[in-house]
């Protein structure tokens, strides 16, 4: 058990921020607003994605036969740590190169992977999770959605909903009901679905949280070609939870909440705050609770650089960053006191991202159960 | 960074595990608790078979001398562990007689160990204090937290030198850390065996949702002050590093003593359940060098140089 960084990481992370700072425009703060989804950071991520691939960045943890750089998922959380903690310049495409890529690596056809990879591996695709339906939140193996083979195609029927991204999106990684008879996890299959394809159809729900957070994708007869099937028909269950287990900690929450709390603590410093002792212990706090998020965070990466199955710390690790994002975000409307209440200032902008951590990925009440059942033993109701 | 343990590690853990496994337990700690009484023969196995020496050894350094505190909280050892584990071969030059008690603030209040201590180390602010105890310089205190407790009659020690006193303070909020972790892992697994089996309304209680949840957000943080502390232990014990260990070991604590309390149920209030025998003692832990409070000040100025605190 050892706690230090390698040389060649701190370099790299070093490196890393010189090229972000450089690459970032001056607009920066007002373009990320409204978040990754926002029409303006998905456009711009074209570009950064496309400069970070440029460098071998983008997808250096795949492995180099799928374009990567065999780096370590060390090496990749120090690139997630630092976009997130800069309000996530790779837009939706963190999703893309985090589980997105690696779960097309796992069960993709030899065409898939031909075609997504690369997309993926060079900045210049946008994808949305088709996962959650209007009766399918929680309890997502409620899905509805269906899709019945006619001829070379499957016809879909259904809707999805809070899709992020779906704006913008060229693809959507879309769960479905391939077995209209079955019931459950059994019968769902996963479909890699163009999302220029007839019969689709994109709403923005608005929503408090920023614009163009959510939407609604309703899907009419669309045809989607069997080629788009992505690993055995109607076993798409397992490839859904190999996904998860990369999602949930995909987006370092804690280190923008991190961020986010240093500079509280300047706005506390400049406002003649930083000596009251309440507001020094309130800063502690929410530190310890950034720093637990982190440190469980990377007790989960170094199961995936030991090549170790995936356990329920991806949970655990989840509960802590949704309790420091929290605790930081009430923080930054304690010290910058009425400023806050103006839409797009700094701690309206926190308090935003940080509203959906117990919702998104998995409620925190469904990783509560899966530690309950997995890392306790505790007996099923 | 590696976050499994490497041979060494699991070799002294076992070593310690099974030592503990022999000498410890709650019913020793209630036997002794009851007589108020410190264990004498475990401490004198700990230091005879080395457990002292890891802290300096070449191979080996706080991280593994974390690791069997951790044990010994966890077997519920009535034994000053991170003093003499931890603490000592940190602060001092030479092995002081045995057993150590700290003390910080007021040092007339109930102290840890001090009845049956043979030294102090106490917590000056800038600087600490070292001071040799002969009989009668300290008092019993009867306490239902779970140590044997005493009172100093009078503190006169000898300065350690500028520096020494956020050393001292610096070591013993990781020792905090390490024994709220291990106290908090065995007050949780005490919770949870119970709760597999004692059934109401015909099914086992660890079976409703409400109490899953609760005892599943408790393991969040419990491990989440468990790795803080390793991290703390392998840095060499940065005071940012060990302010936030404590910081969240003392929040994990309070929700873990409410917790497996309240739904362990009247059994858990009692001399014959032994949750008290853990559960207690967290809330003595938290007490201990000034409390939360204290670890997130701490914290705060060392982040972010706020304030004037010591």
């Amino acid at each position: 058990m050892e706690f230090g960084w390698s040389e060649e990481d701190r370099r790299y992370r070093r490196e890393l921020i010189a090229f972000v700072e450089e690459a970032l425009p001056e607009t920066w703060s007002e373009l990320s607003a409204d978040g990754p989804g926002s029409d303006a950071q998905a456009e711009f991520s074209y570009e950064f994605a496309g400069k970070l691939a440029e460098r071998g960045w983008l997808t250096q943890h795949w492995p180099s036969e799928y374009g990567g750089g065999d780096a370590t998922a060390w090496r990749h959380i120090v690139l997630s740590e630092e976009m997130w903690a800069r309000g996530e310049p790779r837009g939706p495409q963190y999703m893309n190169v985090n589980w997105i890529g690696p779960t097309i690596m796992q069960y993709g056809t030899e065409e898939q992977k031909a075609h997504h990879l690369p997309l993926i591996s060079s900045g210049q695709v946008l994808w949305c999770q088709g996962f959650s339906e209007p009766e399918a939140g929680s309890d997502l193996v409620a899905l509805r959605t269906l899709a019945l083979r006619d001829g070379d195609d499957y016809v879909v029927n259904g809707s999805k909903i809070w899709t992020s991204y779906a704006n913008n999106a060229q693809y959507c990684f879309l769960l479905v009901r391939t077995d209209p008879e079955s019931q459950r996890h059994r019968g769902i299959s996963v479909l890699l679905m163009p999302m220029d394809l007839p019969g689709i159809e994109v709403r923005e729900i608005p929503a408090v949280v920023g614009d163009r957070y959510f939407h609604e994708v309703f899907l009419t007869d669309v045809r989607v070609p069997i080629g788009c099937l992505l690993g055995p028909e109607h076993e798409g269950w397992s490839i859904v939870s190999y996904a998860l287990q990369y999602e949930r900690v995909g987006a370092p929450r804690y280190a923008r909440a991190a961020k986010t709390l240093d500079e509280i603590a300047e706005h506390a410093r400049e406002r003649g705050l930083l000596d009251d002792l309440r507001i020094q212990e309130r800063l502690g706090e929410a530190r310890a609770l950034c720093e637990a998020a982190r440190v469980l965070t990377y007790r989960v990466v170094d199961q995936r650089a030991h090549g170790l199955p995936p356990t329920p710390d991806s949970n655990v690790a989840r509960v802590a960053g949704t309790r420091a994002d929290r605790a930081i975000a009430e923080l930054a409307l304690q010290v910058h006191g009425a400023d806050a209440l103006e839409y797009g200032g700094f701690a309206d902008k926190n308090f935003r991202m940080a509203m959906t951590a117990g919702v998104a990925v998995g409620t925190t009440e469904i990783q509560l159960g899966l530690i309950a059942s997995r890392a306790l033993g505790l007996p099923k109701g | 960074m590696d976050f499994e343990l490497g041979d060494e590690q699991r070799a002294i853990l076992e070593a310690v595990q099974t030592l503990l496994a022999r000498r410890a337990g709650a019913k020793r700690a209630i036997e002794l608790a009851r007589k108020t009484e410190y264990d004498f023969e475990l401490e004198e196995a700990l230091i005879s078979a080395g457990f002292a020496e890891l802290m300096n050894g070449g191979e080996t350094g706080p991280l593994e001398a974390v690791l069997v505190v951790e044990a010994c909280a966890a077997a519920a050892g009535t034994v000053a562990s991170m003093a003499s584990l931890l603490v000592v071969p940190a602060v001092l030059r030479h092995e002081p007689s045995t057993p150590v008690a700290l003390a910080s603030g007021d040092v007339a209040a109930p102290i840890r160990f001090a009845a049956q201590a043979r030294t102090v180390l106490v917590d000056r602010g800038e600087e600490a204090e070292l001071m040799a105890l002969d009989a009668g310089d300290a008092m019993p205190v009867p306490s239902n937290f779970g140590y044997p407790m005493g009172r100093l009659k009078s503190v006169r020690g000898e300065g350690l030198g500028i520096g020494s006193g956020s050393k001292l303070r610096r070591w013993w909020r990781l020792g905090i850390a390490a024994e709220a972790v291990g106290t908090m892992q065995s007050a949780l697994q005490c919770t949870l065996d119970y709760l597999k089996t004692r059934k109401q309304f015909g099914r086992a209680i660890g079976s409703f949702q409400t109490v899953q949840h609760r005892l599943a957000d408790c393991h969040v943080l419990v491990e989440g002050s468990r790795w803080l502390t390793y991290e703390a232990a392998w840095l060499g014990a940065p005071e940012e590093a060990v302010a936030a260990a404590a910081a969240q070991s003392m929040l994990a604590a309070s929700q873990v003593f409410n917790e497996t309390h309240q739904l362990s149920g009247a059994i858990g209030y009692t001399r014959e359940h032994d949750l008290h025998v853990w559960s207690m003692r967290l809330q003595a832990l938290r007490l201990e060098l000034g409390g939360v409070s204290a670890h997130h000040l701490a914290l705060s100025k060392a982040r972010w140089q706020a304030g004037a605190i010591s």
